[in-house]
């Protein structure tokens, strides 16, 4: 039983977490692009034949006179904008990426479930038992919170604690694997909204 | 739920960004920097020396230089490796769902196709009003045949319900075909189900 197990945790990992594949597939597209380019200019160099737009002697003799080219601010945008793109896959490589899913405790089998189903779900409940409109109940599920917002009615007195009781009951219903927090926000409609 | 090689993925994804954040800050350290426009002027003239140095040494009469051609050779070589990093992406689908030998079954060696599988458990969620659509399909995860069951209910649904409906009809499928496979059940959200009534429809 323990290999279905582990098979069982290795789905729910890679279920929960981005495969970074849609990154990866630009990356290695422009790098084959690029590198078929610079082949092109090598082999038209060598041929002796006209550049499609530099020979490679130029482009080095570009890259020798880099520090005196101008405009100057241009170049170092430039660079600047190099080092992002740099640091932005560095944070796609080494942040977790973690998928906006649940995993559901269940014996035997493993259930993942989205965000969004579990928010409506909530938000569906606390309309049934409050009565008010299902539209007036936002529910916001992230990786360790629930953040629920009603707007109950003008006038209409509301109190957040027993429907703050009713989301965590429903979520230990659920029975996540991961712990979460659950906030309730009252929000009411100002007076100019009601003109 | 597929093969893709993730480390596969991350690692290029990291060497790539390292690259681009030292060239990237290399080009704004040597404008800002003299000493470092000093080095960079020493550090190319010397490459390029010794590159035209390389290449009329290497020079094969009649033909190019050897240095142009293992330049070229690395290309190829590279992009070679780029296009396997995009064949590692995807894959582990596989046909067959459940499978006994005649050791563990007097018929001998049966196999349940992803096809009938997929047809029963569909045509059994098709006839619940909550859920709108689903796919089923069968993995290789490490060797193991497990099954995918994928469903998207109406919005405003409870999950728990859901899966233990799912649950309920692996099960009977499990007691049909005698033979438990491991199922992983996943509740979906999207645009179907947005743009779906959200209410189960009362007939």
């Amino acid at each position: 039983m323990t290999t279905t197990d582990s098979t069982f945790r290795r789905i729910v990992r890679r279920e929960t977490h981005s495969p970074r594949t849609v990154a990866t597939v630009i990356v290695v597209a422009i790098l084959i692009l690029a590198l078929s380019y610079a082949a092109v200019e090598i082999v038209l160099a060598l041929a002796s034949q006209p550049p499609l737009l530099v020979t490679p002697a130029e482009a080095w003799a570009w890259v020798i006179a880099l520090p005196t080219l101008q405009p100057s601010s241009a170049v170092i945008a430039g660079g600047v904008v190099l080092a992002l793109f740099g640091v932005l896959l560095m944070v796609l490589a080494l942040k977790p990426g973690r998928l906006p899913r649940h995993e559901m405790a269940w014996n035997g089998r493993v259930v993942v479930v989205d965000n969004g189903v579990i928010a409506s779900a909530l938000a569906e409940r606390v309309s049934d038992e409050t009565g008010v409109a299902r539209e007036d109940i936002t529910v916001g599920v992230g990786h360790r919170t629930v953040d629920v917002t009603v707007t109950p009615g003008p006038g209409v007195p509301f109190d957040s604690a027993p429907v703050k009781q009713l989301v965590e009951e429903e979520i230990r219903i659920f029975e996540l694997t991961q712990p979460m927090n659950t906030r309730v926000h009252v929000s009411r409609a100002r007076e100019s909204d009601l003109d | 739920m597929n093969q893709t090689n993730r480390a596969l993925n991350r690692t290029l994804l990291l060497v790539v960004g390292l690259v681009l954040l030292i060239l990237g800050a290399a080009v704004v350290t040597v404008f800002v920097w003299p000493v470092a426009a000093e080095y960079w002027t020493k550090w190319t003239r010397a490459a390029q020396n010794w590159m035209e140095q390389a290449i009329a040494a290497t020079m094969i009469p009649g033909m190019a230089s050897g240095v142009v051609i293992g330049v070229l050779a690395l290309i190829v070589l590279l992009v070679g490796l780029l296009i396997f990093v995009l064949t590692r992406i995807g894959g582990g689908r596989s046909r067959t769902v459940l499978r006994s030998t005649a050791a563990d079954n007097p018929l001998g060696l049966v196999r349940v196709n992803d096809a009938f599988a997929s047809d029963a458990l569909k045509q059994a969620l098709g006839q619940r009003g909550e859920i709108l659509f689903s796919t089923v399909t069968t993995h290789e995860v490490r060797k193991e045949p497990v099954m995918q069951v994928s469903v998207t209910p109406r919005q405003n649904t409870s999950p728990r319900g859901v899966v233990e409906d799912v649950d309920h009809l692996v099960t009977n499928l499990a007691t049909l075909t005698g033979k438990t496979v491991p199922t992983y059940i996943s509740v979906r959200s999207g645009l179907r189900a947005k743009f779906a009534d959200d209410q189960r429809r009362v007939n």
